[in-house]
């Protein structure tokens, strides 16, 4: 997986690219980081270039959520497409995450 | 990092007694008491196998067998091949260090003999071996431990023998296949009669694999004891399961879980599901995936399911699999099967072999896929006879 980052006002917006899995666990210490950034209040998971999601990389989407709570910011997930769509629907991650579509 | 060098052994092979001597005196010098010595290059392999040294300071030209032979000898015995092999040369020549280094050498030490020189390369060798044997060791250490956990996990999972008494009892065919990717996997399945009528099925992934994932699934086994069967609904069987789960799970960890109940009585199968990939129902010739969305266990204490009921009447199956069956992708970059072709490739299974066609799913499944695994794989055949 790789991601670019942007921040604007008090949002951060993090664009997630290629296959979000097991072996990315190191990856999500560093998105992590990006919820100390001085006064923010929003996150948007953008994964509308993802291509694949496992449970593993789903696991990483709840501790982002618990993460951002912890720190009083907003997760919003938004685009997930095809494959990453109905992996994140079959688990109901939006009981739990807010999806935007 | 600075070891000491007194339990190591060293090999000195060399014609020349002064030479002998001298070099023996210099590493005793930084600590080295055991020390063997050879004449020529027969007895240095006799002395390597008998003295066993960690390192052999090695002449090049001698009598009966020189050092460059005596090291490709050395080198062409597995046993021997990680032993530091040190040339002493007179020749400071290019070609002279190359056909060293070619006959199997790790390096060399010039001569007349530089007492630092000498030791500071004898202690590199040293050093390099014994973290290489620490490393080994370890490795096989962890190899031996991760092969009984995965014999512990195997004896978690229902036995063949089992498996057929439950057949005979309900008029089943019951076929399953179980193979972890890194040695320990986080697939679980299991199949518990209830009564004489009622037989329950249950398919757990934990997400991940590994370690971790495996701890989950002995947890998982002492927690599916805690909760009988018998007289809930498997939505409601499901949330208590849920709800133990939240309680142990860190964070980011979670299952997902098929759960049914097969009634012989009224021919029905009554499931609830948490987000396992979509069960495979066969009733006469219709194929269907099932509906298995369901917020995944331990994620959430508030989360519902709810039951389904689907006929399943003699002569219909129920295909359960993990998500590796659908993830795996092949060698040359092929594609993995995908959900949407599940049911075409239990269709083509039938074709091939009707009343077990777990077998041919599986041959299939090996042959487009890239080994090892990178995920757990876990495929349950569940048939009623006709």
């Amino acid at each position: 997986m790789e991601f670019r980052s942007r921040v604007e006002q008090d949002t951060v917006d993090v664009q997630l690219s290629g296959r979000l899995e097991f072996t990315d666990h190191d990856r999500l210490r560093d998105i992590i980081d990006l919820l100390e950034g001085p006064g923010l209040r929003r996150i948007v998971l953008d994964l509308s270039v993802l291509d694949f999601i496992d449970s593993a990389g789903l696991g990483m989407l709840l501790i982002l959520q618990e993460e951002a709570e912890q720190r009083n910011i907003k997760l919003v997930v938004r685009g997930p497409q095809g494959d990453v769509k109905r992996s994140i629907d079959l688990a109901k991650i939006n009981e739990i995450v807010t999806i935007e579509p | 990092m600075a070891i000491s060098l007194s339990d190591s052994r060293v090999l000195i092979v060399d014609d020349n007694e002064f030479n002998r001597k001298s070099l023996a005196l210099v590493i005793r010098r930084a600590g080295i008491t055991q020390i063997a010595f050879a004449e020529n290059g027969v007895e240095g392999l006799k002395a390597v196998d008998s003295f066993r040294p960690d390192l052999v300071l090695l002449d090049v030209d001698m009598p009966v067998m020189n050092g460059l032979e005596m090291c490709e000898a050395l080198r062409r015995n597995a046993t021997h091949e990680q032993l530091p092999v040190l040339f002493q040369t007179a020749f400071d020549s290019d070609q002279e260090q190359v056909r060293c280094f070619e006959a199997g050498g790790s390096d060399f030490i010039s001569k007349p003999i530089k007492p630092g020189e000498c030791v500071a390369r004898v202690r590199h060798q040293l050093e390099k071996r014994k973290l290489f044997n620490d490393l080994a060791a370890y490795r096989a250490r962890v190899e031996r431990e991760l092969s009984h956990a995965r014999a512990m996990q195997h004896s978690l999972l229902p036995e063949k023998r089992r498996l057929q008494a439950v057949a005979e009892r309900y008029g089943l065919t019951l076929d399953a296949h179980f193979e972890t990717s890194s040695e320990l996997g986080g697939d679980f399945w299991g199949v518990y009669p209830l009564d004489n009528r009622r037989v329950g099925f249950l398919i757990i992934d934990f997400a991940g694999h590994g370690i971790t994932a495996a701890i989950n699934t002995f947890r998982l086994h002492t927690l599916i004891d805690r909760f009988p069967m018998q007289d809930a609904a498997p939505s409601q069987w499901l949330m208590q399961l849920n709800g133990a789960l939240k309680d142990v799970l860190p964070t980011g960890q979670f299952a997902t879980a098929f759960f049914g109940i097969l009634d012989l009585t009224t021919d029905t199968l009554t499931y609830a599901a948490a987000g396992s990939p979509n069960p495979v129902l066969g009733v006469g010739g219709d194929i269907r995936l099932l509906d298995s969305a369901g917020l995944v266990l331990g994620a959430s204490r508030h989360a519902r399911y709810t039951d389904q009921t689907h006929r399943l009447p003699r002569g219909g199956f129920l295909f359960l699999y993990s998500d590796a069956l659908i993830e795996c992708g092949g060698a040359d970059g092929q594609r993995p099967l995908g959900q949407d072709a599940v049911p075409d490739f239990v269709r083509a299974a039938l074709e091939d072999n009707r009343a077990h066609p777990l077998d041919p799913m599986m041959e299939r499944f090996y042959a487009r896929t890239r080994l090892p695994l990178r995920d757990d794989l876990t495929a349950v055949w569940i048939a009623r006879r006709a």
